[in-house]
């Protein structure tokens, strides 16, 4: 079963981490999941894949009912980031799934129908969720063509999906990342490789640069969090990305 | 309540069954097509023998009509097994879904657990038996027309042990009309040993 933390919290204003999952197999990719409710509001930040369904579900049912998910931000089409779209929708099939309009007639297959997408613009959206209004970020290219990151003024926290992404070796699960050399290790080769274009890169990091972020959420590995938010910035913008080694 | 596997397995098996019933009607639309082109020969030949191959012809003609006739016939077939792959491939997809809410309540204490029961409980008592049902009309449908496809081809047999006899009026053609109709008989005798697979396929009831 996954473990989920509450990363983030202002009155009804909550952010929860649903992470690190040791009854995963090990041919699967570790995934982090994000909830972010406000009042009775509630989206799910990449709710993962139908394999991990079971252990997203149960963790994040001991904090939140469930049903009352009525929205699900996916940053990109993979199987990873969305395809447990239609299980979520046995609980709530009237969820609306917020995902870049490049994808909205792909993931269907995934599960969801006509009225499910709600296509996010290349330029990128503001998505209401309860009394905040989030951001969704354009982060096209890293590494989907059609990429967002969630963004929340209030709280500070960017969810970045791949990037800052770290596939961490057994028995490092720290939910922080707590050394910062040596974390980065973890992720080098992963975003030289899954990260296609310099160009896309530097308008990202630009982008980023200028929001006021407290706290960086990938969807895999642990996430930075104050000096090492920056840290992380400067060194993808000094990182040779879209090579097939090295 | 753990039902999941046990209904991803027969939904599975159902596919699998119904794979092996399109490729015996495959098999048996290309013995169709075979006995087609030999009997436009054996008109051919009814033909050049002249008039004591008068009946030899008829026969031949009544055969080709039969060819025809058979491959329609497994045409039909082929589409109502189609029809069932749809509604089977939907219940191998409702199937995966309950293996997972069950691993997802195995995995659950307290509300989630409870949230999970009901569901189950609903889409037990409705989705997967509804299929089932639909399931199971598709097949008698299909034993329905298998047994009308075998009642043609004893027709094609009779056919073929007629042309057998008539083949012995053929005077001077006699032996050549004979070969014909004996690898008539042998083509319908495969025919008859595929319908008897797709019976046997077909019989094997859904969830054994």
């Amino acid at each position: 079963m996954k473990t989920i933390r509450v990363i983030y919290e202002d009155g009804a204003h909550k952010w929860f981490a649903i992470v690190r999952d040791p009854g995963r197999p090990d041919y699967l990719v570790d995934t982090n999941e994000f909830l972010v409710i406000s009042g009775d509001d509630a989206i799910l930040v990449d709710p993962g894949g139908s394999e991990v369904f079971p252990a997203v579900f149960s963790a994040l049912s001991t904090q939140y009912d469930p049903r009352k998910i009525n929205k699900v931000f996916a940053s990109h089409q993979d199987p990873d980031i969305i395809s447990s779209l239609s299980m979520w929708m046995e609980f709530n099939p009237n969820i609306k799934c917020y995902i870049s309009w490049l994808w909205s007639s792909f993931v269907p297959h995934f599960g969801g129908n006509r009225d499910t997408f709600v296509d996010i613009p290349d330029g990128g959206t503001d998505i209401l969720v309860g009394s905040q209004r989030l951001q969704a970020v354009p982060a096209h290219y890293l590494h989907s063509s059609g990429n967002f990151h969630l963004y929340d003024p209030k709280a500070k926290i960017l969810f970045s999906g791949d990037v800052g992404a770290a596939l961490m070796p057994p028995g490092e699960d720290n939910l922080f990342v707590e050394n910062f050399d040596r974390h980065i290790r973890h992720a080098e080769a992963f975003h030289r490789r899954w990260m296609g274009s310099e160009r896309a890169k530097r308008d990202w990091c630009s982008r980023v640069s200028q929001l006021d972020i407290d706290m960086l959420c990938p969807q895999h590995g642990a996430i930075y969090r104050g000096a090492d938010v920056k840290r992380f910035i400067d060194w993808f913008a000094h990182l040779e990305v879209g090579v097939l080694k090295g | 309540m753990a039902m999941g596997y046990e209904q991803t397995e027969d939904s599975g098996r159902e596919l699998r069954r119904i794979v092996r019933i399109n490729e015996e009607i495959k098999t048996v639309v290309k013995t169709a097509y075979r006995i087609n082109l030999m009997a436009m020969n054996a008109i051919f030949l009814a033909k050049r023998a002249g008039q004591s191959a008068l009946g030899f012809g008829v026969l031949s003609n009544e055969l080709r009509r039969f060819a025809t006739d058979l491959e329609q016939q497994m045409l039909a077939l082929g589409q109502a097994t189609g029809g069932s792959v749809s509604t089977v491939t939907a219940m191998v997809k409702e199937a995966r879904a309950i293996k997972v809410l069950e691993r997802a309540r195995a995995q659950c204490e307290g509300v989630g657990k409870e949230i999970i029961d009901d569901l189950l409980r609903r889409r037990s008592a409705t989705t997967f038996s509804d299929r089932r049902d639909q399931v199971a009309a598709l097949n008698r449908n299909l034993a329905m027309m298998i047994e009308s496809t075998a009642s043609l081809v004893e027709m094609g047999g009779v056919l073929a042990r007629s042309a057998k006899i008539e083949a012995a009026y053929g005077g001077s053609f006699s032996q050549s009309l004979k070969q014909v109709s004996s690898d008539f008989e042998g083509t319908i005798s495969e025919i008859r040993k595929s319908l008897d697979c797709l019976s046997k396929f077909q019989m094997r009831e859904f969830a054994a």
